[in-house]
């Protein structure tokens, strides 16, 4: 009974006050995608590290098949080739650089592959033959980048020598810089929205002043009586978050998936359903955002 | 069922209390008129029962509980126990008879099928059969205040507290509710009413409070609205609810006369 009736206050209370209501679900949802704009792009960051990024810097990728550097020229990398290296790496003058050092083979690089491009259609049309194997080396120093690409460019079996970092540390950096952008223009909105959301509890607690002020008198708990409009802005946020979600996955979806990624196949991005891990986020936040904002409000203008 | 020890209420310190040392008691079960000019202390009495207020000093018992010692989470349970009628009824316009009523009920939790059974009993009380489908504009002044008082009924408080519940109806229709307040008051309900209206309070003959600036000049049973003791000089002594004598009023002072202050 008690449930029917402060449903049906949240109703006639949404409904009285339409405008003010929209006004509040478009800001949380404008808020919102600004914040889940900015979980997107760190998910894209991470989805662009790959399995190595954060564990290695430098990558020794040995000969295959198709390789035409100089190094190639015997045909791919033999056993001894690869053990030379591997006794190279621990000898004392390159032991000194080095914190360890790991060998991927062609079906561990496959494996670390199909992940990180899990989304991207050229999954299907690469093999195990294709990716190079490789030594992945964590530096004591990244900065001492060149001793290692001096030492092994040039041996037997070495395709090339890649400080994955240098490539991609610029494309982080901005963007980085994206997502604090972001988060920044996120603030100032939610700040927005937490002052519209208090004003609309405000403008709603005293358009039901006669209501509330009767229901006071009859002794009405406190509960009964500031439920209905706590719950009117927790909707009314709640709805701006889903509409955010729907239009972070959409981006993922269409723009990432449909165009992005035929754009720059060899370029591993998010799936539209990684983006949904945002979506709970995004709820609780705009929801205890309007729930906190609305309690403080009433607390000072609806007299208990 | 109400006692005021000693109770005084300051609204601001720099002007006289809007009630002074007020020491009180009206029993269960009783009806009491409380009388007095406009700023004599007959709402701030009123809030003190109900703690919308907090008295400056002194205690305020409702039902044998302080109401000082009631917790803010218990009020809503200190107010169900007391029905509330005002001058200007305070029906929702948008809802009618019925569900005015019923609001009450609906906010404490009452289940439907109570709801159902009682609204109709309690309407029938105060003499509305048949209008429950009314809206409050489609009422006459006396029927929206019978509404009202049904609406503070009709969750069975021991006490109803009417502040000018005839302040806006004519004699006749006034004569009316206070046939509804003596039939809920003979049914057990402690009934005060702050009133202006002397005819009602005329005919009635139940116990008088007067109070004049914070302060209570007259308290007889029985009695009129002017004071039935004639004021002979000085000698006149006035004795409030403990038998204290009070003080004779100051030279000057005048007691409202019927049709002053009327609103």
């Amino acid at each position: 009974m008690r449930l029917a009736f402060i449903l049906g206050e949240i109703g006639s209370g949404l409904r009285r006050n339409v405008s003010m209501v929209v006004s509040v679900i478009l800001v949380t949802f404008v808020s919102l995608t600004f914040v889940g704009a900015a979980g997107m792009l760190q998910l894209q960051i991470n989805q662009m590290k790959g399995y190595w990024y954060d564990k290695v810097q430098v990558a020794i990728f040995l000969c295959s098949d198709g390789s035409t550097a100089a190094g190639c020229a015997t045909g791919p990398v033999t056993p001894e080739q690869r053990d030379n290296l591997q006794t190279l790496l621990e000898s004392p003058a390159v032991a000194q650089y080095v914190n360890d050092f790991q060998f991927e083979s062609k079906e561990e690089a496959y494996k670390h592959f199909k992940d990180q491009f899990s989304n991207s259609p050229i999954v299907d049309s690469v093999t195990p033959d294709q990716l190079p194997a490789s030594f992945r080396i964590n530096m004591k120093d990244p900065e001492k980048y060149q001793i290692i690409s001096e030492t092994f460019a040039s041996q037997p079996g070495v395709e090339t020598v890649i400080d994955q970092r240098q490539l991609l540390e610029r494309l982080f950096s901005a963007m980085n810089a994206a997502s604090l952008v972001a988060v920044s223009i996120a603030g100032v909105m939610i700040v927005c929205a937490i002052l519209l959301i208090a004003t609309t509890i405000r403008l709603s607690a005293f358009s039901r002043r006669r209501e509330t002020g009767i229901m006071r008198l009859v002794g009405a708990s406190k509960m009964v009586i500031q439920l209905p409009f706590i719950l009117e802005g927790v909707i009314a946020a709640v709805i701006g978050a889903a509409l955010a979600s729907g239009t972070l996955w959409a981006v993922a979806h269409f723009f990432l998936g449909e165009y992005l990624s035929k754009q720059y196949p060899d370029t591993a991005f998010i799936s539209p359903g990684q983006t949904l891990i945002l979506a709970p986020a995004l709820l609780i936040l705009g929801g205890s955002l309007a729930g906190i904002s609305s309690l403080l409000t009433l607390r000072r203008y609806l007299k208990v | 069922m109400i006692r005021f020890e000693n109770v005084t209420k300051v609204y601001d310190q720099t002007a006289r209390p809007a009630l002074d040392d007020i020491s009180l008691e009206i029993d269960r079960g009783e009806f009491a008129f409380l009388v007095g000019a406009s700023g004599s202390g007959k709402s701030t009495f009123l809030r003190l029962v109900l703690k919308e207020d907090r008295a400056s000093s002194g205690a305020v018992y409702v039902a044998g509980q302080n109401v000082a010692k009631i917790s803010s989470w218990r009020v809503p349970r200190l107010r169900r126990g007391i029905g509330v009628v005002f001058q200007d009824f305070r029906l929702l316009p948008q809802k009618n008879v019925f569900a005015n009523v019923a609001f009450a009920m609906q906010v404490i939790g009452k289940s439907r099928s109570v709801i159902r059974d009682t609204v109709p009993e309690v309407l029938k009380t105060v003499g509305l059969e048949g209008k429950e489908n009314r809206l409050p504009h489609e009422l006459s002044g006396g029927e929206q205040q019978r509404v009202a008082i049904a609406r503070a009924v009709v969750n069975r408080p021991g006490i109803l507290l009417a502040d000018e519940p005839t302040g806006n109806l004519d004699p006749t229709t006034s004569m009316g509710i206070m046939g509804v307040l003596d039939k809920i008051n003979q049914n057990g309900t402690t009934v005060v009413m702050a009133t202006h209206d002397d005819d009602i309070v005329n005919e009635m003959r139940k116990r008088v409070v007067e109070l004049k600036n914070g302060v209570v000049i007259r308290d007889e049973a029985k009695a009129l609205y002017t004071s039935m003791i004639p004021v002979v000089g000085q000698s006149r002594r006035l004795k409030d609810a403990s038998g204290r004598d009070l003080a004779p009023p100051a030279p000057g002072d005048r007691r409202p006369q019927a049709g002053e202050e009327r609103r």
